[in-house]
């Protein structure tokens, strides 16, 4: 018999033996318990993938909704820009308006109290002028003239400054 | 050159095929004695009506094979246990590097070949015996390319004459070589049987004990093909693990046979043509060898796969029966 090929029985229920050992235990110890991790690991990873998924779509629909609402302010800001210009414009405008009529008015108010001041002066170095020369004639014929003299003097006198002021 | 010397001149060409075979085969005496052993074998043949003589008397003694049994199945659980649960213990833990092969093996097997061939469903039940059926055989198909139990060899030869340590030292037996268990025909046959058993068990379990059997035959066929397909079927039932057994303990048994035959090159030179032939040859002896155990090591995985592969393909069979 070839001894590569003899039926050894003792070795046969050995094997068996061993190997139904070797298989419980591995089942147990070994094999259950990492065909459960595994599992669940790879649970673990399909959702993640989901969640990352999600995150991404969340994120794509976020990014979307800031575009937007940039935009809009973008729009907004402009439009606020623009309004506030033309209103600074205008404003602007009829501030320059007012100051031009105000100033105007007050050209026109120092121009026609000038003229009164003016004329007053103007009256009031004549009333001097008269009673100066009341005075210088006074002092200048005190000495001999009359009354009527006096009285003739100052009516041409007072006649001259008339035309004076005819003239003037 | 005095190594080879020395071995050549207790060496005769014509030795060494028995010595290859010698190598590979079962020891024929226990390596370890134990008498409970002994009185159980005598006790159970008995009960079988098997006399001691015989060649099936059920010897239950510790020859070198089942010592290796132990040993690989010692190598096989605590290796994966300790790998597993504390891969398992740290979840965060990327798996180092003996964790990531056996991840891998695992991974594969399931949806390659569980989920493909069993089903998404029931796979989880013949997981268990499909993996350890493939860690079992790898283990014991690369343990035996592990020339360890070797060096006891090379020291009975060149140290001491084997002879000095007595026929009974177990470093003499284990230096008769074969340290592959896988290369045995009785534990492939073991291995076998359990596959057989399963994948009957599986189709018990999902048809009921009578439509399993029924199963064996397809339905619709005229009467008279049944006489010749019943027999065919059930012929083919034993057929599968025998080819099971066949197949792994010859593909383990031819290329370590061809390996312990290209190293005896040197000794047969050596002894045939002198010490300078011997040593001539050596580097072209030891290059096919180191060629060949590279092939081993791949013939040792793809064993180890198609045992597992066919042992799913089988309980697939019996349960996907249209298939």
């Amino acid at each position: 018999m070839n001894p590569l090929l003899t039926p050894e029985l003792g070795t046969y229920v050995w094997s068996l033996v061993i190997f139904l050992t070797v298989l419980f235990v591995l089942k147990k110890y070994a094999w259950n318990p990492l065909l459960d991790f595994l599992e669940e690991r790879e649970k673990d990873i399909a959702e993640s993938l989901k969640m990352a998924e999600s995150a991404k779509s969340d994120l794509e629909q976020i990014k979307d909704e800031s575009e937007k609402i940039l935009n809009e302010a973008k729009k907004e800001g402009k439009s606020i820009v623009g309004d506030s210009k033309l209103r600074a414009e205008e404003s602007a405008a009829k501030i320059l308006n007012d100051a031009k009529a105000k100033s105007n008015e007050f050209l026109d108010d120092a121009k026609s109290k000038i003229e009164i001041e003016k004329k007053r002066a103007i009256k009031e170095i004549k009333e001097e002028v008269v009673d100066l020369s009341l005075e210088l004639a006074t002092k200048v014929l005190q000495r001999n003239v009359k009354d009527d003299d006096n009285s003739k003097f100052i009516k041409s006198s007072l006649e001259a400054v008339k035309v004076d002021e005819a003239k003037s | 050159m005095l190594i080879a010397e020395k071995v050549g001149k207790e060496w005769t060409m014509d030795q060494a095929p028995q010595y290859a075979i010698d190598h590979v085969a079962n020891s024929k005496k226990n390596i370890f004695e134990f008498e409970f052993l002994n009185f159980l074998s005598e006790k159970i043949s008995s009960f079988f009506g098997i006399s001691p003589d015989s060649l099936f008397y059920i010897d239950l003694g510790i020859t070198k094979h089942v010592f290796l049994l132990f040993f690989v199945s010692f190598i096989v659980v605590s290796s994966l246990v300790t790998l597993i649960q504390r891969y398992i213990a740290h979840k965060k833990n990327i798996p180092n590097k003996f964790m990531s092969i056996v991840e891998m093996f695992v991974i594969y097997l399931r949806d390659d070949v569980l989920k493909n061939f069993i089903g998404d469903k029931e796979y989880r039940s013949w997981a268990p015996l499909v993996y350890t059926i493939f860690f079992f055989v790898l283990f014991g198909n690369i343990l035996g390319l592990i020339p360890i139990f070797d060096l006891t060899g090379l020291i009975g030869k060149v140290g001491y004459k084997a002879e000095m340590l007595g026929k009974d030292n177990i470093l003499y037996l284990l230096s008769k070589g074969g340290h592959t268990v896988t290369a045995n025909v009785n534990v492939t046959f073991a291995i076998a049987t359990i596959t057989f058993f399963a994948f009957i068990a599986a189709g018990i379990q999902k048809y009921g004990f009578i439509q399993h059997w029924k199963n064996l035959a397809p339905s619709g066929l005229p009467l008279p093909l049944y006489f010749i397909v019943v027999p065919i079927e059930f012929m083919g039932l034993f057929i599968r693990p025998l080819a099971l057994t066949l197949r792994l303990a010859g593909n383990m048994m031819g290329g370590h046979i061809a390996l312990i035959i290209f190293i005896t090159f040197i000794f047969s030179a050596t002894a045939e043509l002198g010490g300078l032939a011997g040593f001539g040859i050596a580097p072209f002896s030891i290059s096919l060898a180191l060629g060949l155990t590279m092939l081993e090591l791949l013939v040792a995985v793809i064993q180890a796969y198609v045992f597992a592969l066919l042992t799913a393909v089988f309980i697939g069979m019996a349960i996907h029966v249209d298939h």
